[in-house]
């Protein structure tokens, strides 16, 4: 199949949750696998909010899977509206989904994973970033690190939401600021028994907390706090173009967000032990590049493939799920002897039967919540503010609950205005 | 909780930078007429960029990005790779190196 003997049948850009899982892939199905890694190891450079939906692990690794270095299992799962320093929060224990979901620290889980490639035969090497593809004749041959040329029959890139080596090749076009959201976290480290205290859990299981309100001064985005077995993540995402008019800058709103009287008191104390930072790509169905073209197929955070519902975030169990579709595809392309364009199309079609049908259900949820910027200042807000009447006894005449509800509701924009973005809300998301 | 400030929050994080190499480069004269007004202050989740008044020009430190590519959208120079301005990932492994993630 390969042009030359020290080819490979598939190299992958990056070492992450997209290429781990494709690496891992093509070497059970017994094909030559090389991954290219820009981090000094894998999992050096991956970084996420914190939670990772267990059924794309499942797909990749079958029982397996219960081996990986997950956090907790999620239980609890807080929806939290949060004024500047008041709170109503949604607690919710839904034994239905135990299991479903695990809190995930992204450096010690990538570590695991590029073990489990290595094992079923991938070769991995970390430190050496891909600076172009090698094309010829309208394929893609392979990858240059360097002066070095490494070719493959098939390329697949995982290079993650910073997609420079596809720029370059001119395959993928640079992502639209609007679409791009950036995502910063803390994670402050406590005890196991500190942490079950504090979030009133045991061992192994834990608690999901997204928050929308002041914190992110009314641009679209949130706050987000997962539980590990041995720390806290703590952080926020916001709209990259809505921020740059707050004024504010981002590591201050982070300040604010861990003195937040609502959650400062789960971290207090704690060591901080990380912080970082990654974007989050947001522009939805519509904005999905081409996936695969001759000799080349795109997964994960690179393809865009990271969907925000708002109350869900998902961006991981896709990186898995699009690493195994581009696998299969290419080991069925070279079994077939045929690695172009078409032979790569069926990738496309993979993705159309699972993760891409998600994309298609919510095609219009990001805009609704990108343009509905009272959902992310005002009704939250107001929310808090009509909590606080309605438990309010300080022996001044009663506050009949119709005017509390009037007041909320005019904060809101008026009835029918609150009620359209409702419905507006139901219908996309 | 006592306030954390810009340096406290990357200093728990590891770096092994490439001192004399920067993966970012900007033209800090050319930053007085931005097209994107110094979004990259704002937007940059590690502080690296500041107005330096006195001296009328933008300052920026590599050491410390945590390679994020946000400021990559949101200064039209960087976008577009306006002479003088460009954006890559650190070489060899150097960089940001997570050990949380």
């Amino acid at each position: 199949m390969s042009e030359d003997d020290d080819a490979f049948d598939v190299i992958v850009v990056g070492g992450g949750f997209a290429g781990l899982a494709a690496a891992y892939r093509v070497a059970r199905a017994g094909r030559s696998v090389l991954v290219v890694e820009r981090g000094s190891s894998c999992g050096a450079k991956t970084f996420t909010g914190g939670r990772i939906y267990a059924y794309a692990l499942a797909e990749l690794l079958g029982d397996e899977w219960h081996q990986a270095p997950v956090q907790r299992e999620v239980r609890r799962e807080i929806l939290a509206l949060m004024s500047e320093d008041g709170c109503v929060s949604v607690d919710s224990l839904l034994p239905g989904n135990a299991g479903l979901s695990y809190t995930v620290l992204s450096s010690p889980f990538v570590r695991w994973l590029a073990g489990k490639a290595e094992s079923a035969g991938a070769e991995i090497i970390c430190g050496s970033t891909v600076s172009d593809l090698i094309v010829r004749d309208g394929r893609v041959r392979g990858a240059r690190v360097g002066d070095e040329e490494l070719r493959a029959s098939v390329v697949i890139d995982c290079e993650g939401v910073n997609p420079l080596v596809m720029e370059r090749a001119g395959l993928v076009r640079m992502v639209d600021q609007r679409s791009i959201a950036v995502g910063a976290k803390c994670v402050f480290k406590l005890s196991e028994q500190e942490i079950n205290r504090r979030f009133a859990t045991v061992s192994g299981q834990g608690v999901a907390l997204l928050g929308m309100g002041a914190p992110t001064r009314g641009v679209f985005g949130g706050v987000f706090l997962y539980t590990n077995t041995e720390s806290v993540s703590l952080g926020l995402v916001v709209d990259s173009a809505g921020w740059r008019k707050r004024g504010v800058p981002l590591l201050d709103a982070v300040g604010d967000l861990v003195e937040h009287p609502a959650l400062a008191p789960y971290v207090e104390g704690g060591e901080l032990v990380e912080y970082g930072a990654h974007l989050v790509y947001e522009g939805g169905y519509r904005t999905l590049p081409r996936l695969s073209g001759n000799g080349w197929m795109i997964c994960g955070d690179a393809a865009g493939l990271c969907l925000n519902r708002g109350f869900t975030i998902r961006g991981m169990d896709y990186a898995v799920t699009s690493g195994i579709a581009a696998a299969d595809t290419a080991v069925d392309a070279l079994a077939g002897g045929d690695v172009s364009a078409r032979g790569l199309a069926s990738y496309g079609a993979r993705l159309k039967r699972g993760l891409l049908r998600d994309f298609a259900t919510l095609d219009r949820g990001h805009e609704w919540m990108a343009g509905s910027s009272a959902l992310f200042g005002v009704w939250p807000d107001a929310v808090v503010r009509a909590a606080g009447d309605l438990y309010r006894v300080d022996g001044k005449p009663l506050h009949p609950l119709r005017a509390t509800m009037r007041e909320a509701t005019k904060e809101m924009g008026g009835v029918v205005s609150a009620a359209l973005t409702l419905v507006k809300g139901l219908r996309s998301l | 909780m006592t306030r954390l400030k810009p340096e406290q929050l990357l200093a728990a994080t590891h770096f092994d930078t490439d001192e004399r190499h920067p993966h970012i480069v900007i033209d800090p004269v050319a930053c007085r007429t931005c097209p994107s007004d110094r979004a990259c202050e704002l937007n940059c989740p590690a502080a690296r960029y500041a107005w330096d008044d006195a001296n009328d020009v933008m300052h920026f430190d590599h050491v410390g990005c945590v390679e994020c590519g946000n400021c990559r959208l949101v200064c039209q120079r960087l976008h577009d790779g306006a002479p003088g301005y460009s954006w890559s990932y650190p070489s060899e492994g150097m960089g940001v190196t997570y050990q949380q993630g």
